[in-house]
């Protein structure tokens, strides 16, 4: 019979994100609790049942819960600053679209995977009037925008935000400029870690993706591995500290960053 | 040209002025600041040894008159516009004559406007004036291993040194530093151009361990670097910085972990000019967007305003201290420097004395 320990394997090959691992400790609980005397495809099909479950409440109709909620915030003439490519934020503002509402975007991408090309794509298939630059020109560009909307990885118990890396330099522009920094995350993501930097506990992407240029040159460091003093190093996350953050928009409640305990210890996560 | 400029110079002399202009208005990106100012510098001692004056004064006009007709007020041409406020300080100075600058009351005659008329005639003031250019010329020749040789003041042993992009000086400044102590640097690798790519190499051919992260990982590791090291195109008036795209950035995250942030550049990169808006035209410099996003790409190209700008503000308060070749100053100090160096009737290259003014306006 298949047991937590089971699972317990197949789960150290998967990545560890936080929010990998909220659903993986639900799975854990679901697979302990059936009963003995069910048959194997009875059981299997109830597992696959409370996944469908935690996927439907958690996830989608979060989702949905957060987009109705964030787009109040969206007035018109806004100019919103968004971070790279993610289908919260751009959920929203096809929704905010949807709803006649006029405003601009600007998009901020980051090397090595700039992601924010397809953000645009997106976006100006919708018809939403977009602009694109680079994370060094965020301070250009902070000036004519009026808020900003960060999706996160996780919410860490201290209130820190792990996001993709840069998310944080965001933060900081954002709050020298005085505008709003609002971060849309649904429950299943909050974490009951703590962490006051973003290396203790990070991860590595490929280091040779940073090598990719445009038009296929190579760079300088393309033969770092032949050098001795040379190393790549592709963080794939970081923290932005709670002073940095205006508010947080979950699918329960709009709160500051710091009542992420609060939410943990009400059990959102339903298990 | 001005039909003033042109009755004083000969045909030989104009087609170098107009060489030189050209020069300047070519590969802006690539060029070294430090070339370019020695270049500055012979063009106009030639035009002083060459053309038709008798006064100090009808110098000055004649050089100011030359300035106009170059692409000084690019943004890109800070270097070449203080080497020539420096050479009018020279001028200046000269044609007053050395009573007054020695006199113990030194300090107001910097701010006197007009320029007394000196006992020297043409052949005196002239040798004078190439002597000073002589020394100015070294000065210029020494200040980089000037600001190098202060590199064991600044970096100790086990140290990690952040930097941005790519610089000559800030290269020269660590692979000295490398010579007596051992530190780790960590370049950011400073997008679209990826100019940080190039120090990466450079830096780690001179033996010293480098690590090359993206900009957007700057907050991430700052709170574990000890100091920030970067170089700039230009040094405001009141100590805020023209730096590479992304400084500014790297400047606060670094003033959110207390980490100092010090900048070494030469004296030359000093300009007596304020950021009166952060507009392309009038301090900002934007290029284009083919590194940022593949012109294959059209759609996208057509649909989305990309904008790659050049240039970044960093305020003088993001900063700790300014490296030069007179030595450290702290960024408050540096209007004193200012107003050592330059004349304030030449802060605006395109201002003509009064004194000129009232004899064009009676001609």
């Amino acid at each position: 019979m298949i047991g937590p320990s089971h699972l317990h394997n197949h789960s150290e090959a998967v990545v560890s994100t936080q929010s990998t691992g909220n659903f993986i400790k639900h799975t854990k609980v679901q697979v302990a609790k059936i009963s003995p005397d069910l048959t194997e495809s009875v059981a299997k099909e109830e597992l696959q049942q409370s996944c469908d479950n935690f996927f439907r409440e958690n996830i989608y109709l979060a989702g949905k819960s957060i987009t109705e909620k964030a787009v109040e915030r969206v007035v018109d003439g806004d100019t919103i600053l968004i971070y790279k490519k993610s289908q919260l934020i751009l959920h929203i503002l096809l929704e905010a679209k949807a709803r006649n509402k006029n405003f601009r975007v600007m998009v901020v991408d980051s090397r090595p995977d700039l992601s924010g090309v397809q953000s645009c794509e997106r976006l100006t298939a919708a018809g939403i009037p977009c602009s694109y630059v680079y994370i060094n020109s965020c301070t250009y560009v902070m000036k004519k925008v009026t808020k900003v909307m960060l999706a996160a990885d996780a919410l860490l118990a201290n209130g820190y935000v792990l996001g993709p890396v840069g998310t944080a330099l965001i933060g900081l522009i954002s709050s020298t400029y005085n505008k709003p920094v609002i971060v849309c995350c649904e429950t299943y993501k909050f974490s009951e870690r703590v962490q006051t930097d973003s290396i203790l506990y990070n991860e590595l992407a490929d280091p040779d993706s940073m090598l990719k240029t445009l038009n296929e040159e190579d760079t300088p460091v393309s033969n770092w591995r032949d050098c001795p003093n040379t190393r790549l190093v592709n963080l794939v996350y970081d923290t932005t500290p709670p002073a940095l953050v205006s508010i947080v928009i979950t699918e329960i409640a709009e709160l500051p960053c710091t009542s992420a305990p609060v939410v943990l210890r009400r059990g959102a996560v339903k298990m | 040209m001005d039909p003033f400029l042109l009755k004083k110079i000969t045909r030989d002399t104009k087609s170098q002025l107009e060489e030189f202009a050209l020069y300047l208005s070519e590969n802006k990106n690539e060029r070294r600041s430090y070339v370019s100012v020695v270049k500055t510098i012979n063009v106009f001692r030639d035009l002083i040894c060459t053309a038709e004056w008798v006064t100090g004064r009808e110098l000055i006009k004649i050089v100011k008159c030359y300035c106009k007709y170059l692409p000084l007020s690019q943004s890109n041409e800070t270097d070449v516009s203080n080497v020539v406020r420096r050479i009018l300080k020279i001028i200046r100075e000269e044609s007053v004559g050395p009573e007054a600058t020695n006199s113990a009351d030194g300090i107001s005659a910097f701010f006197k406007t007009d320029i007394k008329p000196c006992n020297l005639g043409r052949s005196d003031l002239q040798d004078n004036i190439l002597n000073s250019i002589v020394e100015l010329l070294a000065e210029l020749d020494t200040s980089k291993s000037n600001i190098v040789n202060m590199a064991l003041e600044h970096i100790h042993s086990n140290e990690r040194i952040l930097t941005y992009g790519h610089s000559n000086t800030i290269r020269d400044f660590l692979l000295y530093g490398r010579k007596a102590r051992d530190f780790e640097v960590i370049v950011c690798e400073s997008g679209p151009s990826l100019k940080g790519h190039k120090m990466a190499a450079e830096l780690s051919e001179g033996g010293i361990k480098t690590t090359v992260i993206a900009d957007s990982a700057a907050f991430a590791i700052i709170h574990a670097v000890n100091k920030v090291i970067i170089g700039t195109h230009t040094i405001m008036a009141d100590g805020a910085l023209r730096a590479t795209n992304g400084v500014h950035q790297v400047a606060m995250a670094a003033k959110f972990f207390s980490v100092p942030v010090i900048v070494c550049a030469p004296l030359y990169k000093l300009s007596p000019t304020h950021l009166c808006s952060y507009d392309p035209d009038a301090f900002n410099k934007v290029i284009g967007p083919e590194k940022m996003l593949n012109f294959s790409n059209a759609n996208l190209h057509s649909k989305v305003l990309i904008s790659n700008p050049d240039f970044d503000y960093v305020p003088s308060d993001l900063i700790e201290l300014f490296i030069t070749n007179t030595g450290g100053h702290a960024p408050s100090y540096l209007y004193r420097i200012i107003s050592e160096l330059y004349h304030p009737e030449d802060y605006d290259l395109d201002n003509m004395c009064v004194e000129d003014v009232e004899d064009e306006m009676a001609t």
